[in-house]
Formats: C-alpha cells, structure tokens, sequence
C-alpha cells in the first residue's frame, strides 16, 4: 500500500525504530486497554499486514496524548503509526456512528459537535466584546475553539476571557462565526483528507486577518497550528502565556483572594506538546491565598485525562478503571479544594470524573480561566 | 439491479429554536444546519449495499438548492453512479405528491428495478412522497422497510408496523421502497471520496428540462394550502405521589388505569 508515493514504512520512518519499549513503557492507556504501539509499529512495516492491523479495535484507545512520542529516543512519534491504520478505516467509510457524524459536521459546519455554523457566536450575546474583520488591525486575535463556543459547560473560558481583556485593557478581538475547526481531532481519528483540506483553508482564512498574533483558548488548537500549519504567518500564543504576561506587567490583578488547595492538571496538549508549563502555574499562584499542589505525574509526566485524539467519540472497550477517574482519586488523596486545567477537554473528562466517584460536595474542577474570571468580578 | 434514490436536504431543528417569521408561512432558517435527511441516508446506504451486493447502478435525484450539492457529492462519493438535482421555484415544495409528480418526472422514462426514498422527511414529517411516487410511476411500493432481500425478478421487504410488528411482503419489480432508518449503519464519505465523486455525473435540471408541465406541480395544482405555522403551545403537569411504598403503587396503579395506559 502506498499513501501518496510515500510507502507506510517510509511516512511513520518504521525502520528507525529501535523497539526499545519507551513508548509502550510510558503509554498511560495501557493500565486499563490492550493496546501495545511498540507491536504496532513492530508489525506495520509489513504491508501485507496492515489491513489486519487496521481492523484492530485497539487502534482506537489512542488519546494521541504523545507520550510515546516524547519518549521516544530516535524522535519517531509512534502514535501517527495508529493514526496510519485509523485512516485506512476511515477511507473505507466503516467508522463507528459518533465519529462519522462529527467528521461531517466538520465538513459540513466546521465544528465536530453537529452544531449550525451559524450559532458559533452565540456566546457572546450579552457581551461587551470586540469581533475581528478581516483587513483590520489587531494585537491580539482570539481564536475561540469548537468546544469552547458550543458546549455549555465550557463557554464560560471565552466569556471570562473577555471579561479579563476588558479589563486589561488591551487591543483585541474574538474571530467571528466563520472561525473554523483547527482539526486536531480530525487529525487524530486519521481523516487524512479532510485535515488537509482545513489547513489550506484555515491558513488562508487566518492569514487574511492583520494580526500581531493569534490566541488560542483551547491547547488543542495551539498545538495543532503549532505543528501542523506551517504556513500561518502570524505567531501563535495559548491564552495562559497571554494572561501570565498581563499579570507579570501589573495589567491584571486580582480582587478578593481564594483560601484553596489548587492542584494543577498538565494537558497533554498544553504540557506535553505545546512545552507550557510555567504560565498556567504562575497564573494560580497569582491568586491571593492559593496552596498550589503538585501531582506525583506532573509536566511531561502528566497522566492523560482520555478525551484527546477523538476519544470524545470513540468510547474504549475496556472496563478497567478511567484515567480521569484515577487522576480525581489522585487529587483527592493531595487534599485538593480544586483541580484546574487549561483545557476544555480535560475539564469535561475530569469533571464527569469527579461527579462519577461521587466527590462533587468536596471538590472542584475549574478551568483556569473560570477562577480568574470569579476573581476580577469580586 | 438498477435503482434510484430520492434525498433530500433538510434543516436540522434538534438543537436550534424553531422560529415562525412574521408572514406566519414560513420558519426563520439563519439559525439551522443542513444536511440530508436521516432516512434517506439510511435509503443511500441500502441502495449501495445492493448494489454491492448485486452489481448495477445507483442514479441519485434530489429536489433542493445549489448548497445541497455537498449532500449528493457525499452519496456519489459513498457509491452511487450519477445524479440529478432539480431546481425550479415554481414546484409546490410543501405538497408531498407535487414533489412526487417531479420526481417521477426524472425517474419515469428511464428504466429501473427499484426506488429507495427515506419513509419520511425530518423538516415536514408528511410520510408520504415515497408512496405518492410509487402510484405516479405505477409501480408496487412497501413503505417502512427495515431489511430487504432481492429476489429473482421480485424483493422481499421486511416492513415495520405498529407495536413492533414486522410485516413481510414480496413485491415484482419495479418497486418503491420507503427506508426507514435502523436498516442499516450509513458509511462515512471521505473527503477524498468525495472529491474524488467531483468527477461523477451531476446534472441540474428544471421542469421544463424533465418535461414537466408545470400547471400540474404548482400551487396552482396543488390540493394543500399552507394557511399558517405556529409553535404548539407545551402543556406540562407533574403530580408528586406521596405516602408508603405501597399507598404509593396503589395511587399510581390507580392513575395508570384511569388514563387508560395499562
């Protein structure tokens, strides 16, 4: 099988590996699913077998957190091999129900939630908010995420993002309703095509816009363009290394203060892939009477909440315990008040977490952004 | 095997409110999301899966917009061999056998073995355009399929009735079958299918290109007149039943009775 002249072999660079086992002796996922990427990328090289291969359901528990891939000494990222196979079924068409209908909402709509276009902005009604057009200046250009504008849970980022700019004071705008998916699930599920299609026209759309740069909200969108857009000429920021920066030059302070244990979660996205570690942690200790806990897995061993790499829709076969179930029992153990993440993803996963183990009396999970926001309205 | 299968692109109203504009005909659409309609998916898959199974061609006609292109490509792109989307403000869209008379006017002179539609449309809900075309091409019809053989010359449709029932009945081709959705698991169309389907047949055509006289599909000819839409009002009423466990399942046995539901 060739994928664009290209041989799989060649693509995913199988014969560098050195089957060492770092990746599969790192991978969170594999406490609790079958999953081994060392046998995969072991096997892959043998064409033949691929289809095999592809037809595995194991493929599928992938968070496509990276951890494989930061461990890996020869810098092979053994999960684009599952991504390879996950493709294969994708271009078949035979992909599970949930993962056909937020691909062609994608295509359709440009978001994965089956959501109208039409209703990305509907968060802001009420707001005092700047929207960017395209042609006029901007420092600082908002790009909202799918997640975050639809799901009710989480619109709160993007509105406690305005609030915390308002107040700041500084020059910037949300992008308007034809914002469209980054693809970082797409990419991940291994839709090959259409991500394809959504970098050539996100760069594009993006370009147009006279920005001094781009701030993502969602790590998930960082990391992607960040990877994965080479083309995007303006310099890509997550919101933690923007706020960090207000905070650092006197632009944002806080009102009122939070007597709590504070443990902060790494997204994988964030952490791992994106190398921002520091910002979201000076952020918190920012907060007038914030203990700020650490986990025993923290930074680039920080344990993966499972709602990356198309989990959102794929529910995994296996019955062992969740890892967002574990990190929550493990924030529980540190005797943290609140369990906050710069990321919609984990925020969900770790949320339900936390009302599943029954410790909603006790404990919190927040995104940063929302305690920053209660903290500029006390 | 040769089949045709009639889609439609309609909106989706299950996470948008539904608003009626001030001309008291119409619903406010800036809101909605499109895309095809469940059962005719569902009617795209099954026609595929014969053909698969059988050999032949698949010829897709739809009634809509240019926008709804996206939708037939995907079908194309899925496995089916042509199409043919009609667009012509003077069709009485609202009227089922209206819309029934123009697709037969694209199906009619051509032959064919079968005609998939979905069992009903999300955006109107009437039920009845799959039936109505079968009678306007005088052919047999079975409307809710849930599973279909073919046959020699013949096809055995597995029809959904009332209370779960499954009625089983053998029609001669041509037929008319009406999917509806749970026969099957539609297949996802990659964007490379689909691109890949830009280089299939799709031709856009009038009532005057499929030779239909227009006084007998429009308003005019119509037999439903739209008079007005309106939002039902939503009536709710809970009773909290208190007193011992059994107190408890005597008054509900008691309310369950009474409102005939037992």
């Amino acid at each position: 099988m060739s994928i664009e002249n290209q041989t799989f072999t060649e693509k995913y660079d199988l014969l560098g590996c050195i089957q060492c086992g770092r990746c599969t002796g790192g991978c969170p996922v594999t406490v609790r699913a079958e999953l081994n990427v060392r046998h995969f990328v072991d096997q892959a090289y043998d064409e033949g077998k691929l289809d095999e291969l592809a037809r595995l359901a194991e493929i599928w528990d992938c968070t496509a957190c990276h951890t494989c891939a930061v461990r890996c000494p020869k810098g092979l990222k053994p999960l684009e091999v599952l991504i390879g196979l996950r493709s294969m079924i994708v271009e078949s068409g035979k992909v599970e129900p949930t993962v056909r209908d937020a691909l062609q909402s994608v295509l359709l709509e440009g978001n994965p939630w089956e959501k109208a276009r039409a209703a990305r902005t509907d968060w802001m009604e009420g707001l005092d908010v700047k929207v960017a057009e395209e042609g006029q200046e901007v420092e600082n250009l908002i790009f909202t995420c799918c997640t975050i504008a639809y799901d009710p849970r989480v619109q709160v980022v993007a509105k406690n993002m305005v609030k915390l700019l308002n107040q700041a004071g500084i020059d910037y705008a949300f992008l308007p309703e034809d914002e469209s998916c980054c693809g970082s699930e797409v990419f991940t599920i291994g839709e090959e095509g259409l991500f394809e299609m959504l970098v050539e026209d996100n760069t594009e759309y993006l370009n147009n816009f006279n920005a001094g740069r781009i701030v993502t909200l969602s790590p998930h969108c960082y990391t992607t363009y960040k990877t994965h857009f080479p083309d995007i000429r303006i310099p890509l920021y997550h919101y933690t290394q923007l706020l960090d920066e207000l905070v650092q030059e006197g632009s944002l302070s806080w009102k009122g203060e939070l007597q709590k244990k504070i443990v902060y979660h790494d997204p994988c996205y964030l952490g791992k892939q994106g190398g921002i570690y520091d910002e979201p942690r000076r952020l918190l200790k920012s907060i007038p009477g914030v203990e700020l806990l650490e986990f025993d897995r923290r930074r680039e061993r920080s344990l993966c909440c499972e709602g990356g790499g198309g989990k959102m829709w794929i529910e995994s076969q296996s019955t062992e315990e969740r890892l967002a179930d574990t990190r929550i029992k493990d924030a529980r153990e540190l005797g943290a008040d609140i369990v906050a993440a710069a990321c919609p993803f984990c925020v969900l996963t770790l949320e339900d977490a936390m009302k599943g183990l029954g410790y909603e009396e006790e404990m919190r999970v927040a995104e940063i952004t929302e305690l920053l926001g209660e903290l500029i309205e006390a | 095997m040769k089949s045709f299968v009639c889609i439609k692109y309609v909106p989706d109203t299950s996470e948008a409110e539904v608003k009626v504009n001030s001309d008291g005909k119409t619903v406010d659409d800036s809101k909605f999301s499109y895309d095809i309609n469940d059962a005719d998916n569902y009617a795209v898959e099954e026609s595929v899966l014969i053909k698969e199974d059988k050999g032949g061609e698949v010829d897709v006609v739809s009634i809509g917009p240019k926008q709804s292109e996206v939708m037939i490509r995907m079908a194309l792109a899925k496995g089916c061999d042509r199409a043919t989307r009609i667009e012509d403000e003077r069709i009485a869209n609202h009227d089922p056998l209206m819309v029934a008379r123009v697709l037969a006017g694209a199906i009619k002179d051509q032959e064919f073995d079968l005609v998939f539609t979905g069992c009903w449309a999300e955006d109107d809900g009437h039920m009845s355009t799959g039936v109505a075309l079968a009678e306007e091409l005088g052919v047999n019809h079975a409307s809710m399929v849930k599973k279909v053989e073919v046959l020699d010359g013949k096809v055995r449709a597995h029809r959904e009735l009332e209370g779960g029932l499954i009625e089983v009945v053998e029609l001669e081709l041509p037929a008319v079958l009406t999917i509806q959705t749970g026969i099957n698991e539609p297949r996802y169309a990659p964007i490379r299918g689909i691109r890949q389907a830009q280089k299939k047949e799709l031709n856009v055509l009038n009532l005057d290109d499929l030779g239909v006289d227009p006084s007998e599909v429009n308003l005019d000819a119509s037999g439903v007149i739209l008079e007005s839409l309106y939002i039902p009002e939503i009536e709710s009423a809970a009773e909290f039943i208190e007193g011992e466990p059994e107190e408890k399942a005597e008054k509900l046995a008691s309310i369950l009775v009474k409102g005939g539901l037992v």
